[in-house]
């Protein structure tokens, strides 16, 4: 044992066998507390935000989960429109996000030129740190007008016969808060792939291109296997960051309370309702329900948080075994 | 490591081409897929960059709105109060969010027994997982219903989102101070908390700088925390915390759903001064990194 | 101390210095919570543009007013988050035990309308009636060159387009207002809908105010919405002729506006000073009333530290002067009765 737990022992096992000074114990229970506070903060969040749904939990009890539509005039109300729009605007963000940051990680770790390799990855990491509401403001008088006029005439009259690429209306959709959200969460899965990128062994990927694999094959088969559990932390990173965001969204989304898989109809997520209503409702069920809301959401945050950090901790658990 | 699949090398010899090919497309398919991140990303700033210079002059940061946003000729105005309320509440958060961030990395990473750091450093990530729509309802329930918004109620909001940002990056930095530093001080007859404050984190500073640098560039931006606790406010510069004071973000999410075009230009203008300051902020966070980066391995 | 020791001293400068600004600015804040000379508003958007007038022209205080929509207005004083509120709908039984005390004055007089925007189509040439306007939001009309719609439109070259339906995403005094009217005038609206603040839309793109709803129609070929008068004006929407009780195709002015507003004459207003203008009966003496006229109102608590500036400026509100000079707005005077029952109200205000 050294030192140093001998110290940190004795420090906290005050009078026994050592000088203990005043100035230890202070900073000790000042550093504490502030950990207690933070301990605190988390709790008193869940505390509140549970104790606003209580009148809504016991007048709809676990269906409200599942039942659709927002009727605060035959006080009907429920969160499946929601939890519906954040399943579809969130995993449709992944899927058009992730291959997008896979290339630009695999750009800028193997082919771009070496020139250009600075400005593209400061490029892509300051992107990260765009408000979400300067996105939404470009969303709603460049993204939404511009998806109305050309992409979902020409997706609706090509592919019009897939229920995604329905009937359209306005540059307010989910199709709109789909691209946003995009926009927001490729910088970080992009991030953390490029940085899980630049950690294979080089040994390992010359290995493989000495035995005669070409690039393609060298990435499939040595680094997506090495950098799996990152990349799937860094999805669901994204993934908490998408469900979480409610500016942006609600921005573009265009307040619908439906289920539709039309993407160009309008819609709603659990975060972009509460931002929407919460300053306004108008009866105590009403405003009781959008805590509810809110419950789903810090649910759903919570079990997203868990996830990556079980990857994490099992790809950190086979690093270190390979090491 | 999970086993590498070098299962292609034992293909005949005749696929070559068509490995090749594949190779060949797969590089393709990797250019294409980011000059599409990289120009859908770039057309977003070169929009604010184009809309907003147009409308990027003085008056934004020095003349509030106008006092009639409804008169038919309103005037030279700008988002004076805007900017001064950002500057306010978010010189409030850092000033809450600093302190306990460094004090909670202290404790996490200095005292903490083990059973208490595995259980407040996922605490840590839970609380940084919390979307900022919560916390803004959070903040609204707890402080401003019956006294009203302040920029107090909208700073203690931005400083939830800051505490987890910077104890994580102070926590980082903290681990990286290897632990003989820490026995020679005390074997000298250094007290503990001399130790912590005098040898340990003066080590630290330029990650504890970098990562509240990073926190402010981040919570600069945010706009749900401030919807519910600063944003009934009038048109003059206000500098007073305790009642509501305007913000960047919330001017415009307000501008930006408005019908008219003068709105929207202003808009983009703070947009792109947002941005400015996000991008400024970024490449000082930058630097501060190197620099102790640099420091570190040096002293090593 | 190391070679950092000039790094963390500057830093423990520049950190004290912040803190002793932020105690000062605290100190300076802590003496005088609201300054007085100040009173702050939320709530409806429908009298945003009257509220700022006022400012103009009142002295005595600034007025910090900011339009969040009518439900805000109504939450926001409520929590007493500010010194008063506006609302163009008012207050139901449970939102009046909610606010604690809270007293309603009708403080002006306008209108909402269905504002349209239609290739080909200009200001005042399209006409609607209740009806078709209901069934457009129901969903049940969604072409614009509907049987429905051309019926009533006879001689008006109406495009084979989709009807873009958009209504306020937010809890709105101009969606009571309309779905009041919508209630009044269709039975299948009443029982499926309802009139609120906040309604389940069974179609339709949500905006977020009137700003954002004129933002919508602006920008959208073939669309629909409903805003408050001043804002069709402002924005340039063209606004259609909808067709009242009484039979006629009406404008939204003034004059119509003053028009509905004689329903109150000969009517005792009830002491909550809760008034409904909408569709008025079929009448001789409703000619030219507009269906959707609305006064709006500011909200009060009883007992309020600020009472006596919160009187001083209702007054000034209720004043002939303040009421003129938001005419070109298109808010019409209120009658006279109205002012009185007001003005009564106003006085049971106390500190």
């Amino acid at each position: 044992m050294s030192t140093l737990d001998a110290t940190a022992e004795t420090a906290r096992r005050p009078f026994a066998g050592r000088r203990v000074h005043l100035g230890d114990v202070l900073l000790q229970l000042v550093a504490g507390a502030a950990a207690l506070y933070t301990l605190v903060l988390l709790g008193l969040i869940v505390y509140k935000v549970v104790q606003g749904a209580r009148l809504s939990m016991s007048t709809f009890g676990l269906g409200f989960v599942t039942s659709v539509g927002w009727d605060p005039v035959h006080n009907a109300m429920g969160a499946g429109s929601f939890l519906f729009g954040t399943a579809i605007t969130a995993i449709g963000a992944l899927l058009l996000a992730t291959p997008l940051a896979m290339g630009v990680a695999l750009f800028l770790t193997e082919l771009a030129p070496r020139a250009i390799r600075g400005p593209v990855t400061a490029l892509v990491e300051t992107l990260a740190a765009i408000p979400s509401v300067v996105i939404g403001l470009w969303g709603i008088i460049v993204l939404g007008p511009f998806l109305r006029d050309h992409v979902m005439p020409a997706l609706h009259s090509t592919l019009g016969f897939i229920p995604l690429f329905g009937p359209y209306s306005t540059g307010s959709s989910v199709f709109t808060a789909i691209v946003v959200l995009t926009i927001m969460i490729l910088p970080i899965i992009s991030s953390i792939s490029r940085e899980l990128f630049l950690g294979v062994p080089g040994e390992l990927k010359e290995a493989a291109l000495g035995l005669g694999t070409t690039r393609w094959e060298m990435v499939r088969g040595v680094m997506f296997p090495y950098a799996r559990g990152g990349v799937a932390a860094a999805m669901i990173l994204g993934l908490g960051r998408a469900v979480g965001e409610a500016i942006a969204v609600t921005q573009v989304i265009g307040a619908g309370t439906h289920i539709t898989w039309n993407l160009f109809n309008t819609g709603d997520t659990l975060a972009s309702k509460i931002a929407e209503s919460y300053q306004g409702y108008e009866t105590n069920l009403e405003g009781s329900s959008l805590f509810y809301l809110a419950v789903i959401l810090l649910v759903f945050s919570l079990a997203v948080n868990l996830v990556a950090q079980m990857i994490v901790r099992r790809v950190d658990r086979r690093q270190g075994r390979a090491a | 490591m999970s086993a590498a699949d070098l299962s292609v090398l034992q293909r005949p010899n005749d696929k070559r081409r068509k490995r090749r090919f594949v190779n060949r497309g797969m590089e393709v398919v990797a250019w294409v897929a980011a000059a599409i991140a990289v120009g859908l990303l770039g057309l977003l700033v070169w929009s604010v960059a184009k809309q907003g210079a147009s409308q990027l002059n003085l008056d934004l940061i020095t003349k509030p709105p106008s006092q009639n946003e409804f008169a038919l000729n309103p005037g030279p105005q700008g988002l004076a109060n805007a900017f001064v309320g950002t500057f306010i509440i978010v010189a409030i958060a850092t000033a809450i969010a600093l302190p306990i961030g460094i004090l909670v990395a202290i404790y996490v990473n200095e005292f903490a027994p083990r059973a208490v750091k595995n259980f407040l450093t996922p605490s840590l990530d839970i609380l940084n997982g919390i979307p900022a729509i919560v916390v803004g309802i959070f903040v609204f329930g707890l402080i401003v219903v019956g006294h009203g918004q302040s920029g107090f109620a909208g700073g203690f909001a931005l400083s939830v989102l800051m505490i987890p940002l910077v104890a994580r990056a102070t926590i980082e930095v903290l681990a990286l101070v290897p632990d003989s530093l820490r026995e020679a001080s005390l074997g000298l007859g250094v007290p503990r908390w001399r130790t912590t404050l005098g040898i340990v984190l003066p080590q630290t500073v330029g990650g504890i700088l970098t990562g509240t640098v990073l926190a402010v560039a981040r919570v600069a931006g945010e706009t749900a925390p401030l919807l519910f606790t600063s944003s009934i406010v009038g048109t003059q510069v206000g500098w007073n915390p305790s009642h509501a004071l305007q913000s960047v973000p919330v001017a415009i999410y307000e501008l930006s759903e408005s019908p008219t075009p003068a709105d929207h230009a202003r808009a983009w203008a703070a947009a792109l001064v947002l941005l400015l300051f996000i991008l400024f902020t970024s490449l000082i966070a930058r630097w501060l990194a190197n620099r102790s980066r640099r420091k570190i391995a040096r002293a090593s | 101390m190391p070679r950092n020791g000039k790094l963390v001293r500057i830093t423990l400068a520049l950190a004290a210095a912040a803190l002793l600004g932020a105690l000062a600015v605290t100190s300076a804040g802590a003496a005088g919570k609201r300054s007085a000379g100040t009173l702050n508003g939320a709530g409806s958007s429908l009298v945003a543009p009257a509220v700022a007038q006022w400012g103009t022209m009142y002295t005595a205080d600034t007025i910090n007013y900011s339009a969040l929509g009518s439900g805000a207005g109504i939450k926001a004083i409520s929590a007493r988050t500010v010194d008063f509120g506006a609302s163009d709908a008012p207050l139901t039984k449970s939102q009046g035990q909610g606010c604690h005390g809270c007293v309603q004055i009708p403080w002006a007089l306008t209108a909402t309308i269905p504002v349209v925007n239609i290739p080909g189509v200009a200001d005042h040439q399209l006409k609607l009636t209740g009806t078709v306007l209901a069934n457009i939001y129901l969903g049940n009309i969604t072409k614009w060159n509907d049987p429905a719609i051309k019926a009533i439109n006879k001689g008006l070259n109406l495009p084979d387009m989709n009807i873009t339906v958009i209504h306020r995403s937010d809890g709105s005094g101009d969606t009571y207002v309309f779905t009041n009217y919508l209630s009044k005038v269709n039975k299948a609206w009443k029982s499926k809908v309802g009139c609120a603040t906040t309604v389940s839309w069974p179609t339709g793109v949500g905006g977020n105010k009137n700003a954002g709803v004129a933002a919508l129609v602006k920008t959208n070929s073939g669309s629909i919405g409903y805003v408050s008068d001043f804002y069709a004006i402002q924005n340039h929407i063209a606004k259609p002729r909808l067709k009242n009780a009484a039979g006629s195709f009406v404008l939204p002015k003034i004059s119509s506006i003053e028009s509905a507003a004689q329903l109150v004459k000969g009517e005792k207003i009830p002491a909550n000073n809760k008034i409904s203008l909408t569709n008025p009966p079929k009448s001789k003496k409703y000619k030219n009333a507009w269906p959707m006229a609305t006064f709006t109102y500011v909200l009060v608590p009883v007992q309020t530290p600020k009472a006596a500036q919160l009187k001083a400026f209702i007054t000034f509100a209720l004043s002939p002067a303040a009421q003129s000079a938001i005419k070109k707005l298109v808010f019409a005077p209120m009658p006279g009765v109205v002012i009185k029952a007001a003005k009564k109200t106003l006085a049971t205000i106390h500190s």
